[in-house]
């Protein structure tokens, strides 16, 4: 029986620094992203937010617990398999610079493919790309594409390989609000019509109300979790956390 | 300004130090080689004024004649003169000296010391006399016509002990005689490495030179007399007909002295050359640093001029930072070199060649020049960037990322193709007639126009070169390809030194490459035989002529005849002549004679090249004046006109000339044709067997001799090959910097890219592969260059007979090998460095 939860993370702390400059960046947070599902995580700025990304996509090292991704522990695994799992478990979308500058749409878009020798799934990646509009714009290169066209090859980088998930930090963070809901609403596509399972970070209600579910974090903890939300509903919700 | 400049220095001493590693490297060949130039020199004049430092007067002939590239040829001297000064007042000692060619041979039956190439092989006097160096370490000096004595280093490389019975061979032959003594030379084993085999005054003239002479007469005074009245009151009692001349101890040493000292000059001048080839390489280099790290500094400046810093402060504070590098580079530089002529030392060291004990000489001069021309090399260089960096707009601080905003104008274009154009020009206005002088300037239009054309060639032939890696590798490959594709400027700056040490490499391979299939075709045209007996001991005798004669008589021998060389004096000035055996020369060596028979070729007559026949409108019959090295005058007369003057030269004479003279010949060569029907191998153990008794001379089929003579250039190209690995050096360094620089530059990149899935073993392939293309880069275009340069070379020496250029294709092949090594080994670092890329620090700084 497939596993209903992508990623998981449990009780995991992150401290950086030591003595006095001691930073405890998550303290003992444990949760799980589901398959299927997009979820948002939210907070105030410093709460740990990138720092739980991070850790639960193996790009850092967590000090304490233990995080699985796909039913793999990532904690065991050297650099190398670390490495390969999130080329091919795991998607990504940064804030900003996501794209190689040398490399055209189309080769930004399959480069986690491309490193891995791996063919993939040509009618998926099509699929993906007609998804995202980017059929005309394949053999641009980035610094011939808009700041909202990057962020949608991005998108597309993350989804080509089918990953078990995708984490997202701030992924419209850059843009203007129109071309942002445009990204939004593309990833709410990806988990509706495609069946992917995607972990956003954001601070901003209205993109936070295109998640499924939304986790609240707040001095490194889980501060709460709201179901179905509406970008009313997270404002009061952040209004009783003392936001 | 100046606050703000020392800061910016001081607070990245990384960069200090990759900037200042080209300057180092520069200077340090150049303090290197100037340092060791010196110590050489001083060494040799300290071993020289030891060799007379008892000698008082010294007696020569004055007879000498002085042939091309300095060689001389000075007449010996009566051995009665000897005891003529001895009865001169104020005389205290007085010895023969004989310095002629020797070989010690081995007790495996392999001669000491290597033949041609390597120090020389002597056989000198070795007496008990107040003014020698020589001194008995072990043993005593030989003393009757069956004794030897052998320089330290000889005996000990031979393994020799006194008693042992020691085979050498000489002008005369080769003879066996018992060690009886070992002897140190003032303070070393043997004299530069050379081998000496040393005998008692009557044996050495039998044995070495010719019974009843001497080469020269050393004289030690008693005391009584000054130096210059004791060299008069000698040159007084010795009659004019003798014809020598009296030289002082100081005048002697003086002479031997500046006489090494110019030939040392053509030595420090090539080391110089070279080591400013290798500066101007790595000013390159320093121009790239300065350029990359203005470049990654642009909003830092910008930031600086949006604040109120003027154009002129952002310049200046660049300008400052290249001095205190170009200082501080120079300076260890200078240091970097003074280890290096030691390490230089210590390999001659290696390689057996003992130079006498001297200390380091430094010479102020050298101080000054490196760090002199090191800061001005630097400052050169960083002007340039320098003023790029103050035309920063200040808007440029807004922008997000500081990326070398690449415009290549279309003035470069322009520029770079007229001055290619210039130069082309030029070298075909020197093809239809103009002066040879022209040349070199069309090199050098040729050249700049190249690398003013760099940038925009670099892209697409960088694509172009990719294109494997983007096959073989995939994405790695890819990326690699346009990497080195994306600042094209960057990447022609980085290419340039390879492009330069390539493009010499290649002109030098394409010279040699001319002159061995030259040679090759002169011999297979003028060699008719099977085998020849070849000797490199030029300059310092031959083979003996009775060597041809045995051979000759035997059984299994169609014919063999011997050709050598004679040093004659022509109209006052020295010419070489070729002596030939006209009874057997016909048939195995061919002179290509066109009027004429060789039993036309007496001691009487003599046969001249068409060429000089035309040259100098003669014709036979006509007569020429020659004058023997002993001063004899013979009036011959001109009997034949031959083609064929490649070997030959201007003129031919038989080797009965110098029958009745006291002038000595050898052959240089033994050219033999066998009877058809005799195997090879019958042939070749009779052969070897007649060369052995000779123990002098090397057998070789007609192949292996055409081979060896064509293949004596590539001495010369192994030396300038490793002069020019000083231009390697930094070419390679100037990758490592740059690679690092741009690693530096692209680390966000690089953590992106680590975070969807690169393995950092892709990463390096990245790194390695750009490196690669980079090198490869600078490698062909360097060799289309080089070949380019080698046709004008050969061209220009057209007049000196090289009538054919030929492609170096081997060489070639090789460098674009050693080029590809060298992106490799460039890589190893910065692709380790790329790996340690903090993926966090990468991602998340915005
Ligand atoms: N590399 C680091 N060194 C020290 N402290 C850090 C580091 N990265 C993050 N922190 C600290 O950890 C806390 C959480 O940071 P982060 O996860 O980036 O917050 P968020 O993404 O929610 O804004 C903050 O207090 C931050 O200052
Ligand atoms: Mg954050």
């Amino acid at each position: 029986m497939k596993n209903p939860s992508a990623a998981t993370a449990t009780n995991v702390s992150k401290i950086y620094g030591h003595g006095d400059s001691e930073v405890r960046a998550l303290d003992n947070v444990s949760v799980q992203f589901e398959t299927g599902k997009f979820t948002a995580i939210m907070g105030p700025s410093g709460s740990g937010k990138s720092t739980l990304m991070h850790c639960m996509a193996g790009l850092d090292e967590m000090t304490e617990g233990s995080v699985t991704i796909a039913d793999i522990d990532i904690a065991s695994l050297k650099d190398k398999d670390l490495t390969k799992l999130r080329r091919d478990k795991i998607g990504f979308v940064f804030q900003s610079f996501n794209l190689v500058p040398t490399l055209n749409a189309d080769e930004n878009i399959r480069l986690p493919l491309l490193l891995g020798n791996n063919k993939g799934n040509e009618e998926w990646i099509q699929k993906v790309i007609n998804t995202v509009h980017l059929q005309d714009r394949l053999t641009h290169r980035p610094s011939e594409l808009s700041g909202g066209q990057q962020q949608r090859v991005a998108v597309a980088r993350a989804l080509a390989s089918e990953p078990a998930i995708i984490f997202a930090d701030e992924p419209t963070g850059n843009l203007d609000s129109t071309t942002g809901n445009e990204i939004l609403s593309f990833m709410r596509k990806a988990v509706d019509e495609l069946g992917q399972t995607i972990v956003m970070v954001t601070h901003d209600p209205v993109s936070a109300s295109y998640a499924d579910r939304i986790v609240f974090l707040k001095d490194g903890k889980i501060a709460g979790e709201l179901l179905e939300p509406t970008p009313e509903l997270v404002l009061d919700y952040m209004k009783k956390l003392g936001h | 300004m100046l606050r703000i400049a020392l800061k910016g220095i001081l607070g990245r001493k990384a960069r200090l130090v990759l900037t200042s590693l080209a300057v180092i490297l520069g200077t340090a060949f150049l303090s290197g080689t100037a340092v060791f130039s010196a110590t050489l020199n001083r060494t040799f004049d300290n071993l020289f004024s030891d060799v007379f430092r008892n000698v008082d007067s010294y007696v020569r002939s004055t007879q000498v004649i002085e042939a091309d590239f300095g060689a001389e040829e000075r007449q010996r001297i009566p051995a009665e003169l000897i005891a003529m000064i001895e009865a001169v007042p104020g005389v205290g000692d007085v010895q023969g000296d004989i310095q002629a060619f020797a070989r010690i041979i081995g007790k495996d039956g392999q001669p000491l010391g290597s033949e041609g190439a390597g120090p020389p092989t002597f056989g000198s006097v070795g007496e008990e006399f107040k003014g020698a160096l020589w001194t008995i370490s072990e043993g005593k000096f030989p003393s009757n016509s069956t004794e030897v004595a052998l320089d330290e280093a000889s005996a000990k490389a031979g393994n020799y002990v006194v008693g042992d019975i020691v085979k050498v061979v000489a002008q005369t032959g080769s003879r066996e005689f018992t060690l009886v003594g070992i002897a140190g030379y003032g303070d070393v084993r043997s004299p530069g490495g050379a081998t000496f085999a040393l005998f008692d005054l009557a044996t050495a003239q039998e044995f070495l030179a010719k019974p009843g002479f001497v080469d020269a007469i050393l004289i030690s005074g008693d005391g009584s007399a000054s130096d210059e009245e004791l060299a008069q009151a000698i040159n007084a009692i010795i009659p004019s007909s003798y014809k020598t001349e009296t030289l002082t101890g100081a005048e002697i040493t003086k002479e031997t002295q500046d006489q090494i000292g110019s030939a040392l000059s053509f030595f420090s001048i090539l080391l110089s050359t070279f080591s400013y080839i290798a500066l101007g390489v790595g000013s390159f280099v320093i121009y790239n640093v300065f350029s990359i790290s203005a470049a990654q500094r642009q909003r830092e400046n910008a930031l600086l001029r949006a604040i109120g810093a003027s154009k002129k402060q952002v310049t200046r504070a660049l300008m400052i930072e290249s001095v205190v590098v170009g200082l501080f580079g120079s300076t260890i530089g200078l240091f970097a070199g003074i280890g290096l002529s030691k390490a230089l030392s210590a390999l001659l060291k290696a390689a057996s060649i003992d130079l006498p004990s001297g200390d380091l000489v430094v010479p102020s001069s050298a101080v000054v020049n490196t760090i002199v021309v090191g800061l001005i090399v630097t400052v050169a260089s960083a002007w340039l960037p320098a003023r790029r960096a103050g035309k920063v707009p200040p808007l440029a601080a807004m922008r997000e990322t500081a990326i070398e905003i690449v415009v290549l104008s279309r003035r470069r274009s322009l520029f770079g193709l007229i001055l290619i154009a210039l130069g082309a020009a030029t070298i075909v206005a020197v093809t239809s007639g103009a002066s040879n002088k022209w040349l070199g300037l069309g090199i050098l239009f040729v050249f700049s126009g190249t690398i003013t054309l760099g940038p925009v060639i670099a892209r697409p032939v960088a694509l172009l070169l990719g294109k494997p890696a983007e096959k073989f590798r995939g994405v790695t490959g890819t990326m690699a390809r346009q990497n080195s594709a994306r600042n094209p400027k960057r990447t022609s700056r980085t290419a340039s030194p390879v492009l330069i040490g390539v493009a010499l490499v290649t002109a030098v391979a394409a010279l040699a490459a001319s002159i061995s299939s030259q040679i090759d075709g002169v011999f297979t045209q003028q060699f008719k035989g099977d085998y020849a007996i070849n000797t490199n001991a030029r300059g310092f005798g031959g083979l003996s002529p009775s060597l041809a004669d045995d051979i000759n008589a035997l059984p299994e021998v169609e014919r063999a005849t011997g050709i050598g060389l004679l040093t004659v004096k022509i109209d006052g000035k020295g010419q070489y002549l070729t002596t030939i055996n006209p009874a057997t020369v016909e048939g195995v060596y061919d002179i290509g004679l066109t009027s004429g028979s060789y039993a036309d070729l007496t001691p009487e007559t003599i046969f001249v090249s068409q060429q000089y026949a035309e040259n100098n409108d003669a014709k036979l019959g006509d007569t020429l004046q020659v004058t023997l090295a002993d001063a004899q005058v013979k009036t011959l007369s001109i009997a034949g006109i031959y083609e064929f003057d490649e070997l030959a030269g201007k003129y031919t004479v038989s080797r009965d000339l110098t029958k009745d003279t006291t002038v000595i010949t050898f052959d240089l060569g033994v050219y033999i044709k066998i009877k058809s029907g005799v195997s090879d191998e019958s042939a070749r153990t009779a052969l070897q067997a007649a060369v052995d008794k000779y123990g002098q001379g090397t057998l070789l089929s007609k192949r292996e001799y055409i081979d060896s003579q064509s293949g004596q250039i590539n001495q010369l190209l192994g030396l300038i090959y490793g002069l020019l690995f000083l231009s390697v050096i930094i070419a390679i360094v100037g990758i490592i910097i740059t690679l690092l620089l741009s690693v530096f530059e692209r680390q966000r990149e690089i953590g992106l890219l680590r975070a969807v899935g690169m393995t950092k073993s892709q990463v390096r392939t990245t790194v390695r592969w750009e490196s690669v293309i980079t090198s490869l880069l600078g490698a062909v275009v360097g060799i289309v260059l080089g070949v380019g340069l080698g046709w004008v070379i050969v061209y220009a020496l057209r007049d000196q007979g090289l009538s054919s250029f030929s492609v170096p294709v081997g060489p070639t092949v090789s460098i674009l090998i050693m080029a590809f090594v060298i992106g490799v080994l460039a890589a190893v670092y910065p692709a380790w460095r790329a790996t340690r890329v903090n993926l966090l620090a990468a991602i998340t700084t915005a």
